[in-house]
C-alpha cells in the first residue's frame, strides 16, 4: 500500500502547488485547513518551503536551489534584500540579530521566518532576479551540487557548468520527474579537488578519462545510491558506466526514471535509490539502465581522478575546502571567505555583493562546506580587496577551528532537531579558538554539528562529528551529543567511527581539547593527518582516547531547546510563543 | 563502535530513559532511546539501549508489533499502572 505522502502526493503535487500556494497567500495563514496542514506542509515542499517547528506555526523556512552554489553578484544581493525584508521573526538571533541568510551543505540558502502571506513578493523579487525554490525540497531533483567555480578553476578537467545548467533546466519543472519516490541529490564534479562530494549522493557523475575508438575522452564515472541519514550511510557504488558530457543529460534522465519506477513507494525509510542498489546490486542497475533507459551502448567506467581529490579529505598535505585565494585558468583568482556555520547577515550578504561587483567579479560561489567563494579578482585589486573590512568578518585566513566548522540549522527552527546547533557551535569555534594550541600542521579542522540523526550537517564525513542527543546530569536532563570521528571523503571515503555517546554539551569543548592533546602527543608526527590518526586506532582505543570535560566554556543551551518555542526568547516558555500570527506579525486569535 | 540503529530525533517519544538488560550471569544498565510508531496499520514499539554501556550484548534495538486493539490494552495498563504509581 502506497504510505501516505505518496497518497497525498497523488492527490496534487509539483507545478500545480504553486496555484494552491498563491491561493493561501491571498486567504492567509488561517485558509490552510489546519486537518490537512500535515499534507500541504508535505506538498509545499517542492517549493521549497518548510513549515518551522511546534512554537513557530504559520512561520516558513525558503530554501532557494542555487545550481553548484553559483550566483551573480545581482543575484546575492537579491536575495539579501528579500532577507533583510522578509525573513525577520518576532526575536532577534543573539549571534546573528535579526535577518540573516544561511548557506547550507547543498549549495542553497534557507531563509526563516517567511509568512504564507509574503511568499508571491518574495517570488517575485528571487524570480526576477533568476533564482527560484523550484524543488529546493521535496520528493524529486533537488538542488544539483558540485564546484562553483567549474570554468574558472585552473585546478579542472571538464568545466561542468554548462552541463549543470542543461540538468538543471531539463529537470526542474519537468513532469516526467516531478514525483520521485524521495528526494533526489545529483553531484556533478569536473575538477580534481573532489569538490562535488559525489559520493554522499543518489547520483553522481566524477571526472574520468577513458580511451573510446583509440581516443582518450575526457567525461564521468556514473555512481548511483549515496547518502548518509540515519545508520544506513551509504557511499555512492560504482554501476561501471563512463559517459560522454553530451550524454550526461540522457544517463541522468534514465537513472532518475529508473529510481521513479522501480523506487519503493510503500515505505519512506526504504524509498531512497541506495536501498535499490543494496537490493539489486550494481550490476542490476546498469543492466536496467541500459536496456530499458538509454538507447545507446553504455561504455564501461574510465580512469577517475581520485587519487587527487583533497576535498574534505582530510589530508595533512592540503586544506580540504576553497578558503583562501587560489589561481583562476584566466589569470585572476578567486577568493574563498569562512563563514561560521555557514550564517552570513543580511546587511553583510548586500555588502558583499556590492564588494564582489564593485570589483569586477562575475562570480559568487556557495560551497558544500557553508562558505562563499568571490571569483575574478584581479592581480592587481587582490591586496585592496583582502583589506576590506568585510573580510575581516568572513575571512579568507580563518583560525583553524573556526575554518571547519559546519551546523545545521538545529532547534531553532528544525522540526527535528533535539538540539540547539548554530549558535552552540560559534561558542564552541570562538572557545577552541581561545583556548585549545593547533596541533602542528592542521590548517583546517573539520567539526560538523549535526541535531539529530537525519544527519543534515553532514557529521559521519568530518574529523570531529557531532549528533544531538540528551543526557542527564546533577539530575537534569540536558542536550548532548554522540561523538564520532576520523571521517572523510577523497580517495578513499570513510565514515567516522562512533566512539562516545551522550557527551554534555558543555563538557564537549573540553573533550576536544583532550582528544587534540592526545593526538598531538601520541601521532606519529605532523604528517600524520588526524583522519590518518583515527584510522590507525581500534574502536576501544578511540572511545579511550579522550573524556569530556567541563572547562571556562560556558553553554547558555544547556536546557531542553526544544521545549521551547524559541530558544533565544527572553521568556521562551511554549505558552509565550506569539505563533501563528498573521501577514503583518500579529498574533491571531486562538479558537480555544 | 557501533551507530545507533534507531533514528533519534524530536518525534522519538523518549530519547532518555534508565534502562537494564539482564541475561543469564549478567544484568547491565543503560541509558535508552525508546519510540511508538505506526506502520502499516499497526503499532510499533522500538527500545534501544546505548551499546557503549553495555558488555554483554551487541548493539541492537528491540522492536514489538502491536495491533490496534493489542495498543490500546497496553494503554489501559500503562494508565492504571501510571495511577498506581502516582498513588505510591
Amino acid at each position: 500500500m502506497p504510505s501516505k505522502v505518496e497518497r497525498w502526493k497523488d492527490e496534487t503535487y509539483g507545478m500545480e502547488v504553486r496555484d494552491h500556494l498563491l491561493r493561501f497567500a491571498e486567504d492567509g495563514w488561517d485558509a490552510i485547513p489546519e486537518d490537512e496542514h500535515d499534507a500541504w506542509f508535505e506538498r509545499f515542499k517542492w517549493w521549497g518551503l518548510y513549515h518551522q517547528r511546534k512554537g513557530q506555526e504559520s512561520y516558513f523556512m525558503m530554501r532557494i536551489g542555487t545550481p553548484m552554489g553559483r550566483m551573480t553578484p545581482e543575484q546575492l544581493r537579491t536575495v539579501g534584500e528579500v532577507a533583510r525584508e522578509y525573513a525577520t521573526g518576532p526575536v532577534e538571533n543573539p549571534e546573528f540579530g535579526e535577518a540573516y541568510a544561511d548557506f547550507t551543505t547543498r549549495q542553497s540558502i534557507q531563509l526563516h521566518w517567511i509568512k504564507v502571506e509574503d511568499i508571491p513578493d518574495i517570488w517575485d523579487e528571487l524570480e526576477s532576479a533568476g533564482l527560484s525554490t523550484i524543488q529546493a525540497c521535496g520528493d524529486s531533483w533537488r538542488n544539483i551540487v558540485g564546484s562553483p567555480v567549474a570554468g574558472r578553476d585552473a585546478d579542472e578537467l571538464i568545466d561542468v557548468w554548462p552541463i549543470v545548467q542543461e540538468l538543471h533546466e531539463t529537470f526542474k519543472g519537468n513532469d516526467l520527474y516531478t514525483n520521485l519516490p524521495r528526494k533526489w541529490k545529483v553531484a556533478m564534479t569536473g575538477d580534481r579537488r573532489g569538490s562535488g562530494q559525489g559520493d554522499i549522493n543518489d547520483l553522481a557523475f566524477e571526472p574520468a578519462i577513458k580511451e573510446l575508438d583509440g581516443e582518450e575522452v575526457e567525461g564521468f564515472n556514473v555512481n548511483v545510491g549515496g547518502g548518509l541519514a540515519r545508520k544506513e550511510p551509504r557511499f555512492a557504488r560504482d554501476i561501471d558506466v563512463f559517459c560522454r558530457p553530451e550524454n550526461a543529460t540522457d544517463v541522468a534522465a534514465g537513472l532518475s526514471a529508473l529510481f521513479r519506477d522501480y523506487g519503493d513507494r510503500e515505505d519512506r525509510f526504504n524509498a531512497r535509490i541506495k536501498f535499490l542498489v543494496d537490493e539489486w546490486g550494481p550490476e542490476k542497475v546498469r543492466s536496467v539502465l541500459q536496456e530499458e533507459y538509454v538507447d545507446y551502448e553504455l561504455p564501461t567506467a574510465g580512469e577517475d581522478l581520485r587519487d587527487e581529490y583533497d576535498y574534505n579529505a582530510g589530508r595533512a598535505d592540503a586544506a580540504g575546502d576553497y578558503i583562501g585565494v587560489h589561481d583562476q585558468s584566466d589569470g585572476r583568482n578567486f577568493v574563498g571567505l569562512s563563514v561560521l556555520v555557514g550564517r552570513m547577515a543580511a546587511e553583510d550578504v548586500i555588502d558583499l555583493a556590492d564588494l564582489a561587483e564593485a570589483y569586477g567579479s562575475e562570480m559568487i560561489g556557495l560551497t558544500q562546506r557553508q562558505n562563499v567563494i568571490v571569483g575574478d579578482i584581479a592581480d592587481e585589486d587582490l591586496d585592496s580587496f583582502l583589506a576590506e573590512p568585510l573580510l575581516s568578518e568572513h575571512s579568507p585566513d580563518p583560525h583553524p577551528f573556526m575554518r571547519g566548522s559546519i551546523a545545521c540549522t538545529g532547534t531553532e527552527y528544525c522540526s527535528l532537531s533535539i538540539v540547539e546547533t548554530k549558535n552552540r557551535m560559534v561558542r564552541y569555534g570562538r572557545w577552541l579558538r581561545d583556548n585549545v594550541p593547533v596541533p602542528e600542521g592542521v590548517e583546517d579542522f573539520h567539526i560538523h554539528l549535526s541535531g539529530c540523526t537525519a544527519s543534515c550537517a553532514q557529521p559521519q564525513i568530518a574529523d570531529i562529528s557531532l549528533r544531538g542527543m540528551k543526557t542527564r546530569k546533577d539530575g537534569d536532563a540536558v542536550e548532548a551529543f554522540d561523538v564520532g570521528l576520523g571521517g572523510g571523503l577523497g580517495e578513499n571515503p570513510q565514515f567516522a567511527d562512533w566512539v562516545k555517546m551522550r557527551v554534555p554539551a558543555d563538557e564537549v569543548p573540553g573533550y576536544i581539547a583532550n582528544l587534540l592533546e592526545t593526538y598531538e602527543r601520541e601521532r606519529a608526527g605532523p604528517e600524520e593527518s588526524f583522519r590518518d590518526f583515527v584510522a590507525d586506532r581500534d574502536e576501544d582505543d578511540l572511545a579511550d582516547l579522550a573524556e569530556g570535560e567541563e572547562t571556562s566554556y560556558e553553554d547558555p543551551y544547556l536546557g531542553n531547546t526544544k521545549m521551547t518555542w524559541y530558544p533565544y526568547a527572553e521568556d521562551d516558555d511554549m505558552n509565550a510563543s506569539p505563533a501563528p500570527t498573521d501577514g503583518h506579525g500579529e498574533p491571531l486569535p486562538s479558537d480555544d | 563502535m557501533a551507530d545507533r540503529v534507531m533514528k533519534v530525533n524530536a518525534f522519538t517519544t523518549f530519547d532518555l530513559l534508565d534502562a537494564s538488560v539482564e541475561g543469564h550471569g549478567f544484568e547491565e544498565e543503560a541509558l535508552a532511546t525508546f519510540n511508538v510508531r505506526t506502520a502499516r496499520e499497526a503499532v510499533t514499539l522500538e527500545l534501544e539501549l546505548d551499546n557503549t554501556a553495555l558488555e554483554h550484548v551487541p548493539p541492537h534495538a528491540d522492536r514489538v508489533t502491536l495491533s490496534a486493539a493489542e495498543a490500546r490494552t497496553l494503554a489501559t495498563e500503562l494508565q492504571n499502572a501510571a495511577d498506581r504509581a502516582d498513588g505510591d
